[in-house]
């Protein structure tokens, strides 16, 4: 394994807009390895651009993101450093999943055992032949599971992994990750369930309007509150966009 | 291990361009059109009189082109567009953050198998025409005829080209749909124009891939004021080079 300097992820002033909508704003943070790091925050908050700017998918207008001090487009071996599950559909509906996998991993010279071994990690070896619009939601999620672990990476970045999963599934991520972390590999991971990120997170970013509001550990932030999820309202309220009403 | 390069962006895009259903349906459609349509035309010319010459029959049968170049060059596009249009193209992004590495294995995966392709349906159009010929007092073309091969073999790379622009517009536009309307617009309108300037229109003419196509590469003697069959498929090359150039440095500082 790779020295665990190399695997802290690092915001600096990290913004980004859109138009005039600030999505991501001075945004300054350290993931550190050896822990899964939950990465909350209210819908719109700007988790998801955040990452997609952590691999150079979307550019910055000021700030940088670095991963072990190297920006991500100049990492030598991107999917053997960093593994990504952005949102599930990041592959084309018409190609299996193990040819999906194999198309990535021939790009980073990650050997063909390797994509059957993490189609069997994530349960899709009977399914791996099927087209992948086929596929239900649940496991289009653990498809972007086996294309984050391909490259058995220090870095594993998941954009709310347990979206559309079944109870089972939730606790597979959740052991997974933790399992993950525990190797000593950095796990950032998003979600807008306080619940499930109080069980698999130990240390919390929060942000609200794109900017930090707290970078926290799950038992920080629990005590004083009556509840994890009142204590998550209490930072962000100020700091919510889209909100919705009783219906009356 | 010098980290990731152009090798091994090729061959991600080789596994993707082969295990999508598309490329073959297009690739096949792309052969039986010309083959067809040489055919085709083949059969009509059996009961032509006077009878036709070889240069006629090769001329007409390598019309089904006009066809395939519509396939191969949706093939180009949907290389591209395909990703954009599904989140695929963050994958590949993230696998291959270098753009232009990208872009460059693209196109030449790509290059690679519409030449090839382009190839095989050229000559099928040319034996399409011969076979259908067969028995009549119509005389044979044969490839060992300098001027008949090079018209099939310039039809081939002409197809080729045809996806490279493709790929080019498609990395432009990035959305199916538009990307291919473009790409067809810019075969078919600047032929109407060419044509509205009558006699003078050769002058623009010789630059329009359609006319190109039709009067100087799949034929065996160019038409006159036309540039010479090997001449056009420079151009068209030259096209295809602009046009993923351009797609190249526009791709550098947009978001995926
Ligand atoms: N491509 C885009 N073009 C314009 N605006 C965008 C784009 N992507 C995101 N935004 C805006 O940026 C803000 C942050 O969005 P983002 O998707 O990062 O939020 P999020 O925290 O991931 O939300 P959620 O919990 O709903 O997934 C939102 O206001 C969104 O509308
Ligand atoms: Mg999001």
């Amino acid at each position: 394994m790779l020295p665990s300097v190399i695997r802290v992820i690092e915001l600096r002033e990290l913004t980004k807009r859109y138009g005039r909508r600030v999505a991501v704003d001075g945004l300054s943070v350290r993931v550190q390895p050896g822990v899964v790091t939950g990465f909350l925050g209210p819908n719109g908050s700007g988790k998801s651009t955040t990452m997609r700017m952590i691999l150079g998918l979307d550019a910055p207008d000021r700030g940088e993101a670095l991963i072990g001090g190297v920006p991500y487009p100049d990492l030598k071996w991107p999917l053997r450093t960093v593994g990504a599950l952005l949102d599930a559909g990041a592959f084309h509906p018409g190609r299996s999943a193990r040819a999906h996998l194999a198309a990535l991993a021939a790009s980073n010279d990650i050997p063909g055992s390797r994509v059957e071994q993490v189609l069997r990690i994530v349960g899709l070896s009977d399914a791996a032949t099927r087209r992948a619009g086929t596929y239900s939601l649940g496991m289009r999620q653990r498809l972007g599971v086996a294309v984050a672990l391909l490259g058995d990476p220090g870095v594993l970045l998941l954009d709310e992994p347990v979206n559309g999963l079944d109870p089972e599934g939730i606790r597979w991520i959740r052991d997974l990750l933790r399992g993950l972390a525990a190797e000593g590999r950095t796990v950032f991971v998003s979600s807008h369930l306080i619940a499930e990120m109080a069980l698999t997170a130990d240390r919390l970013v929060v942000i609200g309007r794109g900017r930090l509001l707290a970078e926290t550990t799950v038992a920080e932030l629990a005590a004083g509150d009556d509840s994890l999820e009142d204590a998550f309202f209490r930072l962000t309220s100020q700091a919510t966009d889209y909100r919705g009403v009783g219906a009356s | 291990m010098n980290g990731y390069g152009f090798r091994q962006a090729a061959r991600m895009e080789r596994i993707k361009l082969g295990s999508v259903r598309s490329t073959w349906w297009l690739a096949i459609a792309a052969v039986v059109s010309m083959a067809a349509a040489g055919a085709g035309v083949g059969l009509g010319y059996r009961s032509h009189t006077p009878v036709a010459t070889g240069a006629q029959i090769l001329n007409n049968s390598l019309g089904g082109a006009i066809v395939a170049q519509l396939l191969l060059g949706a093939l180009g596009v949907l290389m591209v567009t395909g990703e954009y249009g599904t989140g695929m193209i963050r994958s590949t992004f993230a696998a291959v953050p270098r753009r232009r590495i990208v872009v460059a294995a693209k196109a030449a995966v790509c290059g690679g198998a519409a030449l090839t392709i382009g190839l095989v349906a050229s000559f099928a159009g040319y034996l399409g025409g011969q076979l259908a010929i067969r028995g009549t007092a119509i005389p044979a073309a044969s490839l060992g005829d300098g001027p008949i091969l090079r018209a099939v073999l310039l039809t081939g790379v002409y197809l080729g080209a045809t996806a490279l622009i493709g790929v080019g517009i498609g990395t432009i536009v990035r959305h199916s749909g538009a990307a291919i309307g473009t790409l067809f617009g810019l075969m078919f309108v600047p032929m109407i124009v060419a044509g509205l300037f009558g006699e003078s229109g050769i002058a623009v003419g010789r630059f329009v891939p359609l006319l190109m196509l039709l009067n100087s590469i799949a034929v065996t003697s160019p038409i006159p004021g036309l540039f010479a069959g090997w001449v056009s498929v420079l151009l068209m090359c030259g096209y295809a080079a602009a046009a993923i150039l351009c797609g190249g440095l526009l791709l550098r500082h947009r978001d995926a």
